[in-house]
């Protein structure tokens, strides 16, 4: 039936949304509601074919009507696109946003899923990305990092709770070597406790290496 | 005028620059969050801001490495006051970007129907964020599927069949105002209400009501 993949592309996002990760890519999906859109193109160009440009909607309201599924369909195919796409670029610029390296998960992902379970066939070590949001999340990080560069003072990813303290409690969870801090160096070894300045170490809470301890 | 008009207004000339640009922030970032719409960049009040922190920062960076307790314990006190402030500038960004990010398109046509106008709806750096990350979801959209479909679909801002594509905020969202100044009578628009908005009072209103008194400074968002 018309649009019926598209809706189960939009299913897809809405669970998507509520997901921690993202799901593999629906490549066949999108190009099967592609192709419906097409298809659809092509059989209003051939029911408007004898008609030669003169075609009357109210002489013909069978035809007429045809022609409006055919249309709407098209239309709602693309929101069904757009709307798959959208959530997937948002989940990914939230990712971008929150220091995550997308890329770099998800070749570590595509590697142990190679690893693992070679029998799987060819697709089990492919990315949960298309090779067009690849690209994307690319050229994204690149926008981020320029317009947070000139915000270097700000540091606009850093976190949205309001701070209440200048020095905070942390626990190490994964060795994180030496940092540098204006009283001086302290090595981070693991489980470890420190306290310091909450603005040294937020990137490091960020990416896992520490735990705050309230 | 009445004696509280000027009142407040010797009240307002006697706080120090500072202590206003930073009410001032307060207001701006209250409002950019519970705003449906994106408000208008607010130049010169962030330019202080932003200079000042730099100085702190700079101050602070001086400062270090000097161990006597008394300016250490000062240093304390500035970081913990530069930490707020960031944290300010910070969400208020953050809570800008997220309306440029839901409403490109209705928030680029906004902007550029106030380009003539003295103060501009977006700072350069946003109008340059929004227009380059458009740029990279429709060469996204096209590399993804768009470039497949018949060529008068491809477009995404498409207004045929009377819906327009381009997605506008919620304008009759109720938001919490508290007035500043006497108002008057408010009227909102599609109903037949009306009522007296005065100084000091609290109302819950369709945000599309009471928006020119909050940009001309008589309500303020809460």
């Amino acid at each position: 039936m018309y649009g019926e993949i598209g809706n189960k592309l939009v299913q897809h996002a809405k669970r998507t949304q509520s997901l921690a990760h993202l799901p593999p890519y629906q490549t066949e999906m999108v190009r099967a509601v592609a192709r419906e859109a097409r298809d659809l193109d092509k059989d209003v160009a051939t029911i408007l074919e004898p008609f030669a440009g003169s075609f009357n909607p109210s002489a013909e309201p069978a035809t007429a009507c045809a022609l409006l599924v055919n249309h709407l369909c098209m239309r709602r195919n693309k929101r069904c696109l757009l709307a798959y796409h959208r959530v997937r670029t948002d989940k990914l610029e939230e990712m971008c946003w929150s220091g995550i390296d997308v890329l770099e998960r998800q070749q570590q992902q595509s590697n142990k899923a190679g690893e693992g379970v070679a029998s799987m066939g060819p697709d089990s070590n492919s990315s949960s990305l298309s090779p067009e949001e690849e690209e994307y999340v690319r050229q994204y990080s690149d926008l981020l990092a320029a317009y947070k560069g000139q915000w270097t003072d700000i540091d606009l990813t850093g976190s949205l709770e309001p701070p209440k303290d200048l020095f905070i409690d942390v626990r190490v969870l994964k060795d994180a070597g030496e940092i540098q801090t204006e009283y001086g160096a302290i090595t981070l070894t693991k489980n470890s406790q420190f306290y310091v300045r909450q603005g040294d170490v937020e990137r490091l809470i960020a990416q896992g290496y520490l735990q705050r301890l309230s | 005028m009445d004696i509280d008009d000027l009142l407040a207004e010797v009240a307002i000339d006697s706080t120090p620059r500072e202590t206003r640009d930073l009410q001032e922030l307060t207001r701006c970032w209250v409002a950019e969050r519970v705003a449906p719409e994106i408000l208008q960049w607010p130049g010169e009040t962030m330019d202080r801001v932003l200079e000042r922190v730099r100085r702190q920062i700079e101050l602070v960076e001086d400062q270090t490495g000097n161990m006597d307790p008394k300016t250490n314990f000062k240093l304390i006190v500035i970081q913990t006051e530069l930490e707020r402030f960031k944290f300010l500038v910070r969400s208020f960004l953050r809570a800008r970007l997220k309306k440029i990010d839901t409403h490109p398109l209705h928030i680029l046509n906004q902007h550029n129907a106030s380009l003539a106008s003295p103060r501009p709806l977006l700072s350069p750096s946003e109008h340059q964020y929004l227009t380059s990350h458009q740029a990279l979801l429709s060469s996204h959209y096209s590399a993804s599927f768009l470039s497949q479909f018949p060529a008068s679909l491809q477009r995404l801002d498409d207004t045929t069949g009377g819906i327009s594509m381009v997605d506008k905020p919620d304008e009759d969202r109720a938001v919490f105002v508290r007035c500043l100044r006497d108002v008057g009578e408010v009227w909102v628009e599609g109903t037949d209400r009306r009522f007296e908005m005065k100084r000091g009072d609290v109302w819950v209103v369709r945000w599309s009501a009471v928006r020119g008194w909050v940009g001309s400074g008589d309500c303020e968002l809460i």
